[in-house]
């Protein structure tokens, strides 16, 4: 048994040296890398032809990274006109955004996670974010309007002439977002509640109808719904019209009836404690106006709020 | 034996190829069942027929528009348009109002209003451009409605004006829809049309379209547009954590060596409990500690310790359940070495640190090793709690699993398939390195001599004798207390 451990030391030798090198491979693979990340961007102040309204860019430009929360549902959208921005400010760069649901975003702010911009899916966890006092409430305006439709697995032989087709015995599996973190699964069960099929009008704290609760697949994301219904684990979702054009293998079954749910407007704002705020709100205006981004917006299904 | 390793990389190699290619093949299929007389640009913004003098390039589906003002402005509801004569293409409820100005009939010398000919090759270029952008959406070959030609800028639908090519800003242009004379509410001008789309005609000879690319092309494509950071960002987190698990690792299995029993097994539970929680228990507490919900954690942020949502969070999430890997190993190396040994060793003299450094951690080497290497491997997959403490920042936080998840959950299946592979052949080398490793030193285990013979360097040799010399004397001892 010694004798075989003796060889221990050699061993050692060769493992830490072997660890080493690959740690400063690493680290200068890593420094490289940051190197090309953050070369600090020319500051040519020239004010773009469609930053429109912006105005004021008349100031030397300093360089600023903005952090952004936007609901789930942006996550194909934004990104786009984000690098329209940096192309037209080369000043302005973005960290990393991140899409989650509307509530679990409002819920990461108040827990100190640092961020310039929120936008969100609905006015009430806007609301919500309002009254922790994360949000400068000058700043905020209403950005997008959004339908919720049902989609389905593309190909699929499913038929939705009507909303209560949804507790049909054709159907085994409905993804809906958990209403509490995501505003696509509040906004739907407002429209089952009309049908009965949801306890409580906000659409919010309430129970689904017994035998059709049973049906009911909660998801974290809206996204996660759109994939649920994509890999066919379940027949139908609820989802954003947008969503349809950011995600394969799902297709529209059904437009969920406007009336039946409250009004889908997406709110943005600039965070309280953002040390960008100016920068911030004039993304927020630029992603309004710039009829380039508009383009965007319009060929992602995401209909740019009227005022 | 080199031989044989030499053959599992070639293994892996072959595997990781056909792997690939199969999941590409679809892309590959696809693009050439489209490639007979119709060639659609990668990017499904322009398409050109064979034989036909037009293409379409810009081509863009504008599934929404917006009621938003310009400049104050009410213009009506608009959607965007490619350019300046630009054609459109309106989805009304009961007809497929195409646009074709002027301009763009008499500079092809068509008529498209009344050549049907032209229209029909057209409404090909359309619904196959139509069908590569509607993502799931309505397609224009579903709608199947009557298409009617236009090269007027004024249509009146239902009550409604829809204009073509507004300048609405110095070179953009728009479709509007107006109510006609306020017949209709602003909501019912918006839902007029499902969706527009526009594009550009251009001489089919000017045009270049770039297809998709196939095949291998397409597996190139792919792996130079991949983005490697999340590779980058679990290498840098987990081998910064793994200098922590070492030294703590190595740290607590000593040190819970020197304690009483009782103290022992108390002790043992908590540096172990890390690899029992779920993971998103020790994210949950993570938080708490550092998190800007609790007073120490406020404490801690206004001292300028900011973790959440931040490199070194992961690293310490990776550091916390990495940890118990490395402790439970060396512990247990530690234990299984003669306690006579070490009483020897003491007996001529050594310090506890020399035998700690000298005799006892080389003597646990081959178990640490393993150790070492499963901890990085925890460390490297770890989810649960780095996603609660560290999120998901791309090039900062965004390790291989949590981007595995995120890009399955955004619809992009086929990175997540990629890491997933990634993270499997970096598993299965890590196994591969552990069983050669051992089996490495199992042969020395074997052939003691033939390894005396290569070792060199003079202090080395002496304290390899000193311990040999140790070592035996421990036997002996040993045999004699042994002996009858």
């Amino acid at each position: 048994m010694f004798h075989a451990k003796k060889e221990g030391r050699f061993s050692a030798g060769r493992f830490v040296a072997l660890l080493l090198s690959v740690v400063l491979v690493a680290s200068t693979g890593l420094g490289l890398a940051a190197c090309g990340g953050s070369t600090p961007a020319p500051t040519s102040g020239t004010a773009s032809s469609g930053s429109g309204s912006s105005g004021a860019a008349t100031e030397p430009a300093a360089a600023v990274e903005l952090q952004i929360f936007a609901a789930n549902s942006l996550e194909r959208a934004l990104p786009e006109v984000q690098a329209l921005y940096t192309a037209e400010n080369p000043n302005v760069s973005f960290a990393d955004s991140q899409f989650k649901g509307s509530g679990d975003l409002v819920t990461e702010l108040e827990g100190g996670a640092p961020a310039d911009i929120l936008i969100t899916a609905s006015s009430a966890t806007m609301d919500t974010a309002v009254e922790n006092g994360n949000i400068d409430e000058a700043t905020r305006s209403n950005m997008f309007q959004n339908d919720l439709i049902i989609v389905k697995q593309a190909g699929s032989s499913v038929t939705i002439s009507s909303l209560s087709d949804v507790n049909g015995s054709a159907i085994s599996k409905v993804a809906i977002g958990d209403a509490d973190a995501v505003p696509a699964g509040s906004y739907a069960n407002q429209s089952l509640f009309t049908i009965g099929l949801y306890s409580a009008e906000s659409g919010k704290g309430g129970e689904y109808l017994e035998g059709f609760a049973d049906k009911v697949v909660i998801q974290s994301s809206v996204g996660n719904v759109a994939k649920t219904v994509a890999t066919g684990d379940a027949q139908i979702g609820f989802v954003y019209t947008s969503d349809l054009y950011r995600y394969d293998d799902i297709e529209q079954a059904f437009v969920v009836p406007a009336d039946t749910h409250k009004n889908i407007v997406y709110p943005g704002a600039v965070v309280a404690s953002s040390a960008h705020a100016s920068e911030a709100d004039r993304f927020l205006e630029f992603c309004l106006t710039n009829p380039d981004a508009l383009r965007i917006w319009a060929q992602y299904g995401f209909e740019v709020a009227a005022s | 034996m080199r031989n044989r390793l030499k053959l599992t990389a070639r293994t892996i190699l072959v595997l990781i190829v056909m792997v690939s290619t199969t999941l590409l093949m679809p892309f590959s299929a696809q693009a050439a069942e489209e490639a007979e007389e119709l060639t659609l640009d990668a990017s499904g913004s322009a398409a050109a027929l064979e034989g036909v003098s037009f293409a379409v390039d810009g081509f863009a589906r504008n599934n929404k528009g917006t009621a938003r003002a310009y400049a104050g402005e009410d213009i009506g509801y608009r959607y965007p348009l490619a350019g300046r004569g630009a054609f459109v293409v309106v989805a009304l409820e009961d007809e497929l109002l195409i646009y074709l100005p002027e301009e763009t009939n008499a500079s092809f010398g068509l008529d498209f209003s009344q050549d049907t000919a032209a229209q029909t090759q057209l409404l090909t270029l359309l619904f196959a451009l139509d069908e590569a952008n509607s993502n799931g959406g309505i397609t224009l070959e579903q709608l199947d409605l009557p298409a009617v030609f236009t090269h007027s800028d004024t249509v009146a639908h239902r009550g409604c004006l829809i204009r073509f090519g507004v300048e609405v800003e110095p070179g953009y242009y728009y479709v509007t829809v107006t109510a006609e004379a306020d017949a209709l509410p602003a909501p019912d001008t918006a839902r007029q049309a499902s969706f527009v789309e526009t594009g550009l005609l251009v001489p089919a000879d000017t045009l270049t379209i770039q297809t998709a690319p196939e095949g291998l092309d397409a597996l190139t494509d792919f792996l130079t547009n991949m983005d490697y950071r999340p590779f980058w960002v679990s290498l840098r987190t987990s081998l910064t954590a793994m200098i922590f698990v070492f030294v703590l690792g190595l740290a607590a299995a000593r040190f819970s060596l020197k304690v009483s029993e009782h103290v022992k097994d108390v002790l043992d539970a908590v540096f172990t409990i890390p690899m029992v929680l779920p993971p998103t228990v020790i994210g949950f507490l993570l938080l708490v500690v550092f998190g800007n919900s609790t007073d120490f954690g406020r404490w801690l942020i206004d001292h300028g310790i900011e973790l959440v949502f931040s490199w070194p969070a992961a690293v310490i999430a990776a550091t916390v359940v990495a940890f118990p890997l490395l402790y439970r190993t060396a512990r247990g190396a530690f234990e299984a070495q003669d306690a006579n040994m070490l009483d020897a060793a003491r007996t001529l003299g050594w310090g506890e640190g020399r035998i700690f450094f000298k005799l006892m951690l080389p003597l646990a080497w081959p178990s640490i090793a393993a150790g070492t290497v499963l901890a990085f491997a925890r460390a490297m997959g770890e989810f649960g709690a780095t996603l609660f403490v560290a999120g998901n920042y791309a090039g900062v936080t965004q390790t291989m699993p949590i981007a595995i998840y995120f890009q399955w959950m955004g619809g992009r299946s086929d990175v997540a398939t990629f890491w997933v592979f990634v993270v499997i052949l970096i598993s299965f080398v890590v196994i591969l390195f552990i069983n050669l490793y051992a089996r490495h030193t199992q042969k020395f285990r074997l052939g003691t001599t033939a390894r005396k013979e290569r070792s060199t360097g003079e202090e080395q040799e002496e304290e390899d004798v000193e311990r040999e010399s140790l070592e035996r004397s421990v036997r002996d001892t040993g045999e004699e207390r042994s002996g009858p």
